[in-house]
Protein backbone atom coordinates (compact mmCIF):
# COMPACT_ATOMS: atom_id res chain seq x y z
CA UNK A 1 0.00 0.00 0.00
CA UNK A 2 1.70 3.42 -0.84
CA UNK A 3 2.15 5.31 1.80
CA UNK A 4 2.74 8.56 2.75
CA UNK A 5 4.24 10.05 6.25
CA UNK A 6 2.87 12.78 8.03
CA UNK A 7 4.91 13.97 10.50
CA UNK A 8 2.89 15.70 13.38
CA UNK A 9 2.79 16.46 17.49
CA UNK A 10 6.11 14.99 17.81
CA UNK A 11 5.13 11.75 16.28
CA UNK A 12 5.01 10.11 12.47
CA UNK A 13 1.97 9.53 11.64
CA UNK A 14 1.13 7.23 8.08
CA UNK A 15 -1.67 8.38 6.16
CA UNK A 16 -2.11 5.69 3.77
CA UNK A 17 -3.32 6.25 0.15
CA UNK A 18 -6.11 3.66 1.02
CA UNK A 19 -7.05 5.85 3.97
CA UNK A 20 -7.27 8.81 2.05
CA UNK A 21 -9.58 7.36 -0.28
CA UNK A 22 -12.01 5.51 1.93
CA UNK A 23 -12.33 9.53 3.42
CA UNK A 24 -12.84 10.89 0.41
CA UNK A 25 -15.19 8.08 -0.53
CA UNK A 26 -17.35 8.74 2.80
CA UNK A 27 -17.10 12.28 2.22
CA UNK A 28 -18.73 12.21 -1.50
CA UNK A 29 -21.24 9.72 -0.15
CA UNK A 30 -21.95 12.37 1.91
CA UNK A 31 -22.15 15.06 0.24
CA UNK A 32 -24.74 13.35 -2.51
CA UNK A 33 -27.28 13.38 0.90
CA UNK A 34 -25.78 16.12 2.89
CA UNK A 35 -29.16 18.60 2.04
CA UNK A 36 -30.98 15.66 3.42
CA UNK A 37 -31.35 17.13 7.67
CA UNK A 38 -32.13 13.69 8.97
CA UNK A 39 -28.99 12.29 7.45
CA UNK A 40 -27.07 15.36 8.84
CA UNK A 41 -28.32 14.48 12.09
CA UNK A 42 -27.00 10.85 12.01
CA UNK A 43 -24.05 11.49 10.39
CA UNK A 44 -23.61 14.20 13.71
CA UNK A 45 -24.64 11.60 15.62
CA UNK A 46 -22.29 8.84 14.46
CA UNK A 47 -19.76 10.80 13.66
CA UNK A 48 -19.48 12.61 17.85
CA UNK A 49 -20.15 8.28 18.85
CA UNK A 50 -16.98 7.28 17.40
CA UNK A 51 -15.19 10.35 18.54
CA UNK A 52 -16.15 10.14 21.93
CA UNK A 53 -14.54 6.45 21.29
CA UNK A 54 -11.41 7.65 20.25
CA UNK A 55 -11.39 9.98 23.19
CA UNK A 56 -12.31 7.27 25.49
CA UNK A 57 -9.23 4.87 23.91
CA UNK A 58 -6.90 7.68 24.43
CA UNK A 59 -7.73 8.22 28.23
CA UNK A 60 -7.52 4.66 29.23
CA UNK A 61 -4.96 3.30 26.95
CA UNK A 62 -2.61 6.41 26.13
CA UNK A 63 0.45 4.23 25.11
CA UNK A 64 -1.70 2.12 22.68
CA UNK A 65 -3.08 5.07 20.83
CA UNK A 66 0.22 6.72 20.34
CA UNK A 67 1.64 3.72 19.06
CA UNK A 68 -1.55 2.83 17.07
CA UNK A 69 -1.25 2.76 13.42
CA UNK A 70 -4.73 1.07 12.24
CA UNK A 71 -6.98 3.39 10.31
CA UNK A 72 -9.51 5.83 11.80
CA UNK A 73 -11.39 5.79 8.28
CA UNK A 74 -12.02 1.91 6.92
CA UNK A 75 -14.35 -0.47 8.30
CA UNK A 76 -13.17 -2.76 11.12
CA UNK A 77 -14.48 -6.17 11.95
CA UNK A 78 -17.61 -4.76 13.55
CA UNK A 79 -18.41 -3.06 10.44
CA UNK A 80 -20.69 0.22 11.90
CA UNK A 81 -17.04 1.24 13.06
CA UNK A 82 -13.25 2.07 12.36
CA UNK A 83 -10.55 -0.26 12.80
CA UNK A 84 -9.24 2.17 15.55
CA UNK A 85 -12.94 1.82 17.69
CA UNK A 86 -12.78 -2.17 16.71
CA UNK A 87 -9.34 -1.61 18.16
CA UNK A 88 -10.22 -0.15 20.96
CA UNK A 89 -13.27 -3.18 21.82
CA UNK A 90 -10.16 -5.33 21.25
CA UNK A 91 -7.84 -3.87 23.80
CA UNK A 92 -11.24 -3.39 26.81
CA UNK A 93 -11.74 -7.20 26.20
CA UNK A 94 -8.16 -8.10 26.03
CA UNK A 95 -7.10 -5.94 29.24
CA UNK A 96 -10.26 -4.96 30.93
CA UNK A 97 -13.35 -7.35 30.74
CA UNK A 98 -15.34 -9.98 28.23
CA UNK A 99 -16.59 -7.91 26.07
CA UNK A 100 -16.09 -9.43 22.52
CA UNK A 101 -17.86 -12.71 23.58
CA UNK A 102 -21.48 -14.18 24.35
CA UNK A 103 -23.97 -11.42 22.80
CA UNK A 104 -20.89 -9.16 20.59
CA UNK A 105 -20.13 -11.86 18.26
CA UNK A 106 -21.68 -10.62 15.49
CA UNK A 107 -19.90 -8.51 12.88
CA UNK A 108 -22.91 -6.32 11.78
CA UNK A 109 -23.97 -5.88 15.40
CA UNK A 110 -23.83 -2.14 16.94
CA UNK A 111 -21.78 -1.35 20.23
CA UNK A 112 -22.80 2.10 21.16
CA UNK A 113 -24.11 0.21 24.78
CA UNK A 114 -23.32 -3.04 25.12
CA UNK A 115 -23.86 -6.21 28.04
CA UNK A 116 -21.92 -8.09 29.83
CA UNK A 117 -22.10 -11.83 30.37
CA UNK A 118 -23.38 -13.67 33.31
CA UNK A 119 -20.22 -15.56 35.27
CA UNK A 120 -22.75 -16.90 37.57
CA UNK A 121 -24.51 -20.15 37.62
CA UNK A 122 -27.95 -19.88 36.38
CA UNK A 123 -30.63 -21.14 39.20
CA UNK A 124 -33.77 -20.13 37.26
CA UNK A 125 -33.95 -22.69 34.69
CA UNK A 126 -30.26 -23.95 33.54
CA UNK A 127 -30.47 -28.13 34.26
CA UNK A 128 -27.82 -28.34 37.42
CA UNK A 129 -24.68 -30.35 36.44
CA UNK A 130 -23.66 -31.02 40.17
CA UNK A 131 -20.33 -32.50 39.09
CA UNK A 132 -19.09 -29.47 37.59
CA UNK A 133 -19.56 -26.76 40.28
CA UNK A 134 -17.28 -26.39 43.33
CA UNK A 135 -17.81 -28.34 46.31
CA UNK A 136 -18.51 -24.82 48.41
CA UNK A 137 -20.77 -23.63 45.36
CA UNK A 138 -22.67 -26.85 46.29
CA UNK A 139 -23.13 -26.52 49.56
CA UNK A 140 -24.77 -22.93 49.02
CA UNK A 141 -27.36 -24.59 46.19
CA UNK A 142 -28.82 -26.63 49.11
CA UNK A 143 -30.75 -23.78 50.48
CA UNK A 144 -32.01 -23.47 47.01
CA UNK A 145 -32.85 -26.80 46.11
CA UNK A 146 -34.13 -28.38 49.21
CA UNK A 147 -36.10 -31.17 48.23
CA UNK A 148 -33.42 -32.06 45.86
CA UNK A 149 -31.59 -35.30 47.48
CA UNK A 150 -29.03 -35.21 44.98
CA UNK A 151 -27.38 -33.06 46.60
CA UNK A 152 -27.56 -34.62 49.77
CA UNK A 153 -26.41 -37.73 47.97
CA UNK A 154 -23.36 -36.07 46.67
CA UNK A 155 -21.98 -35.04 50.30
CA UNK A 156 -22.85 -38.58 51.84
CA UNK A 157 -21.28 -40.50 48.89
CA UNK A 158 -18.19 -37.94 49.18
CA UNK A 159 -17.56 -37.25 52.81
CA UNK A 160 -20.51 -39.93 54.52
CA UNK A 161 -22.75 -36.67 55.92
CA UNK A 162 -26.10 -37.39 56.76
CA UNK A 163 -28.99 -35.01 55.95
CA UNK A 164 -30.58 -35.94 59.59
CA UNK A 165 -27.33 -35.03 61.44
CA UNK A 166 -27.38 -31.45 60.74
CA UNK A 167 -30.38 -29.03 61.70
CA UNK A 168 -33.07 -28.78 59.27
CA UNK A 169 -33.00 -25.71 56.85
CA UNK A 170 -35.67 -23.36 57.31
CA UNK A 171 -37.53 -21.83 54.39
CA UNK A 172 -35.85 -18.13 54.35
CA UNK A 173 -32.85 -17.27 55.58
CA UNK A 174 -32.41 -15.27 58.75
CA UNK A 175 -32.17 -11.32 58.43
CA UNK A 176 -28.44 -11.68 59.45
CA UNK A 177 -27.33 -13.03 56.68
CA UNK A 178 -27.68 -9.88 54.39
CA UNK A 179 -25.68 -7.94 56.51
CA UNK A 180 -22.87 -6.38 55.16
CA UNK A 181 -20.90 -6.16 58.71
CA UNK A 182 -19.79 -9.64 59.07
CA UNK A 183 -16.83 -11.16 61.54
CA UNK A 184 -14.15 -12.96 59.93
CA UNK A 185 -16.07 -16.43 61.10
CA UNK A 186 -20.13 -15.32 58.95
CA UNK A 187 -18.12 -13.41 55.96
CA UNK A 188 -17.23 -16.75 53.73
CA UNK A 189 -20.62 -18.26 55.13
CA UNK A 190 -22.74 -14.66 53.78
CA UNK A 191 -20.11 -14.13 50.68
CA UNK A 192 -21.36 -18.15 49.90
CA UNK A 193 -25.30 -17.37 50.01
CA UNK A 194 -25.06 -13.89 48.11
CA UNK A 195 -22.88 -15.38 45.63
CA UNK A 196 -25.61 -17.96 45.11
CA UNK A 197 -28.80 -16.20 45.41
CA UNK A 198 -27.02 -13.89 43.31
CA UNK A 199 -26.90 -10.67 45.77
CA UNK A 200 -23.26 -9.53 45.21
CA UNK A 201 -24.35 -6.06 43.83
CA UNK A 202 -21.67 -7.19 41.37
CA UNK A 203 -22.80 -6.89 37.97
CA UNK A 204 -20.62 -9.80 36.35
CA UNK A 205 -22.26 -12.24 39.56
CA UNK A 206 -25.74 -11.00 39.82
CA UNK A 207 -27.63 -11.00 36.40
CA UNK A 208 -28.26 -14.30 34.14
CA UNK A 209 -29.07 -15.32 30.79
CA UNK A 210 -33.08 -15.27 31.63
CA UNK A 211 -33.54 -11.70 32.29
CA UNK A 212 -33.32 -8.50 29.77
CA UNK A 213 -29.87 -7.64 29.54
CA UNK A 214 -28.49 -5.00 31.33
CA UNK A 215 -26.96 -2.14 29.10
CA UNK A 216 -23.74 -0.15 29.53
CA UNK A 217 -22.62 3.10 27.74
CA UNK A 218 -19.17 3.92 26.97
CA UNK A 219 -17.82 6.04 29.57
CA UNK A 220 -14.72 5.62 31.48
CA UNK A 221 -16.57 5.44 35.04
CA UNK A 222 -18.47 2.34 33.76
CA UNK A 223 -15.60 0.52 32.17
CA UNK A 224 -13.33 1.88 35.02
CA UNK A 225 -16.32 -0.36 36.87
CA UNK A 226 -16.87 -3.22 35.09
CA UNK A 227 -13.12 -3.60 35.08
CA UNK A 228 -12.72 -3.46 39.02
CA UNK A 229 -16.23 -5.77 39.75
CA UNK A 230 -14.58 -8.45 36.75
CA UNK A 231 -11.76 -8.68 38.78
CA UNK A 232 -14.17 -8.65 42.31
CA UNK A 233 -15.83 -11.84 40.90
CA UNK A 234 -13.10 -13.30 39.86
CA UNK A 235 -12.26 -12.83 43.39
CA UNK A 236 -15.24 -14.46 44.39
CA UNK A 237 -14.40 -17.73 42.60
CA UNK A 238 -11.27 -17.95 44.29
CA UNK A 239 -12.57 -17.65 47.69
CA UNK A 240 -14.39 -20.50 46.75
CA UNK A 241 -11.36 -22.60 46.97
CA UNK A 242 -10.73 -21.42 50.13
CA UNK A 243 -13.89 -23.42 51.18
CA UNK A 244 -13.69 -26.08 49.81
CA UNK A 245 -10.52 -26.79 51.59
CA UNK A 246 -12.09 -26.01 54.65
CA UNK A 247 -15.01 -28.85 53.52
CA UNK A 248 -12.31 -31.39 52.45
CA UNK A 249 -10.71 -30.89 56.54
CA UNK A 250 -14.03 -30.99 58.13
CA UNK A 251 -17.25 -31.31 55.67
CA UNK A 252 -19.48 -32.01 58.99
CA UNK A 253 -18.47 -28.93 60.84
CA UNK A 254 -18.34 -26.74 57.49
CA UNK A 255 -22.16 -27.88 56.56
CA UNK A 256 -23.39 -27.26 60.20
CA UNK A 257 -21.60 -23.71 60.85
CA UNK A 258 -23.41 -22.76 57.29
CA UNK A 259 -26.93 -23.93 58.07
CA UNK A 260 -26.27 -22.67 61.51
CA UNK A 261 -26.06 -19.04 60.11
CA UNK A 262 -28.72 -19.61 57.38
CA UNK A 263 -31.41 -20.30 60.08
CA UNK A 264 -30.17 -17.64 62.49
CA UNK A 265 -27.71 -15.57 61.37
CA UNK A 266 -25.05 -17.23 63.53
CA UNK A 267 -22.44 -20.17 63.56
CA UNK A 268 -23.41 -22.23 66.28
CA UNK A 269 -26.72 -23.29 67.96
CA UNK B 1 -58.61 33.14 3.86
CA UNK B 2 -57.21 36.70 4.37
CA UNK B 3 -54.51 37.52 1.97
CA UNK B 4 -51.98 37.37 4.71
CA UNK B 5 -53.03 34.07 6.02
CA UNK B 6 -52.35 32.30 2.37
CA UNK B 7 -49.73 30.19 3.40
CA UNK B 8 -47.10 31.28 0.43
CA UNK B 9 -47.02 34.37 2.33
CA UNK B 10 -46.58 32.63 5.89
CA UNK B 11 -43.82 30.80 4.68
CA UNK B 12 -42.10 33.63 2.79
CA UNK B 13 -42.25 35.71 6.20
CA UNK B 14 -40.64 33.10 7.89
CA UNK B 15 -36.70 33.47 8.36
CA UNK B 16 -34.60 31.10 6.23
CA UNK B 17 -32.05 29.05 7.39
CA UNK B 18 -30.39 25.60 7.15
CA UNK B 19 -30.92 23.14 9.54
CA UNK B 20 -27.68 23.21 11.96
CA UNK B 21 -27.16 19.45 11.49
CA UNK B 22 -26.47 20.03 7.94
CA UNK B 23 -23.70 23.08 8.62
CA UNK B 24 -22.34 21.35 10.99
CA UNK B 25 -22.20 17.54 9.33
CA UNK B 26 -20.61 19.25 6.87
CA UNK B 27 -17.83 20.41 9.13
CA UNK B 28 -17.29 17.64 11.08
CA UNK B 29 -17.20 15.76 7.42
CA UNK B 30 -14.05 17.42 6.50
CA UNK B 31 -12.65 17.52 9.50
CA UNK B 32 -9.38 14.96 10.26
CA UNK B 33 -10.34 12.30 12.76
CA UNK B 34 -7.53 12.26 14.24
CA UNK B 35 -8.02 15.32 15.37
CA UNK B 36 -10.12 14.75 18.53
CA UNK B 37 -13.35 16.65 19.69
CA UNK B 38 -13.08 18.81 22.74
CA UNK B 39 -15.93 18.55 25.52
CA UNK B 40 -17.23 22.11 24.26
CA UNK B 41 -17.19 20.87 20.53
CA UNK B 42 -19.04 17.59 22.10
CA UNK B 43 -21.34 19.44 23.65
CA UNK B 44 -22.50 21.93 21.19
CA UNK B 45 -22.43 19.05 18.64
CA UNK B 46 -24.89 17.50 21.08
CA UNK B 47 -27.15 20.74 21.14
CA UNK B 48 -26.92 20.96 17.29
CA UNK B 49 -28.09 17.45 17.04
CA UNK B 50 -30.81 18.53 19.63
CA UNK B 51 -32.31 21.78 17.78
CA UNK B 52 -31.68 19.28 14.31
CA UNK B 53 -33.59 16.72 15.65
CA UNK B 54 -36.86 19.31 16.60
CA UNK B 55 -36.81 20.88 13.37
CA UNK B 56 -37.07 17.72 11.64
CA UNK B 57 -39.91 16.50 13.99
CA UNK B 58 -41.53 19.94 12.75
CA UNK B 59 -41.81 19.61 9.98
CA UNK B 60 -42.61 15.83 10.04
CA UNK B 61 -45.73 17.13 12.19
CA UNK B 62 -46.72 19.60 9.76
CA UNK B 63 -46.19 17.53 6.46
CA UNK B 64 -48.53 14.84 8.37
CA UNK B 65 -50.98 17.63 9.16
CA UNK B 66 -51.33 19.18 5.84
CA UNK B 67 -51.25 15.65 3.86
CA UNK B 68 -54.31 15.15 6.19
CA UNK B 69 -56.19 18.82 4.90
CA UNK B 70 -58.92 17.98 2.24
CA UNK B 71 -58.67 19.64 -0.95
CA UNK B 72 -60.85 22.65 -1.66
CA UNK B 73 -61.42 24.17 -5.14
CA UNK B 74 -59.92 27.42 -5.49
CA UNK B 75 -62.26 30.71 -7.03
CA UNK B 76 -59.83 31.67 -9.76
CA UNK B 77 -58.27 30.07 -12.54
CA UNK B 78 -54.20 29.74 -11.59
CA UNK B 79 -51.95 31.82 -13.94
CA UNK B 80 -50.96 29.44 -16.83
CA UNK B 81 -53.85 27.39 -17.18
Amino acid sequence: MTGLAVVGQGRENRSYFGDRLIRSLEYLRFKARSHNAAFACETVSRVVSEQYKYRLYKDLFPKEWKRSTTSLYRAGHFKAYSERTNEFFQLVNDKCFPLLEYWHDDPDLELDRFAIPPMNFDLCCEEVDYSGLRVSYLAGLMFYFVEDDEIWTFFSEKYGIEKKTLPAIKASPHARVWREEQNAETKPYSDLIRLVDHSTGNPWLDVNHCQYPEFFEWNKETIDWLTETYKSANQSFRNLENLDDRIEEDAQKFLFELISFWNTGKTGL
Amino acid sequence: MRGDDLPVKLLRAEDERVNPAIILAEGLMQRDAERLLTVEEVSEAETVLAIGTQEIETVEFHRKAFLKTPASAIDYVPLGF
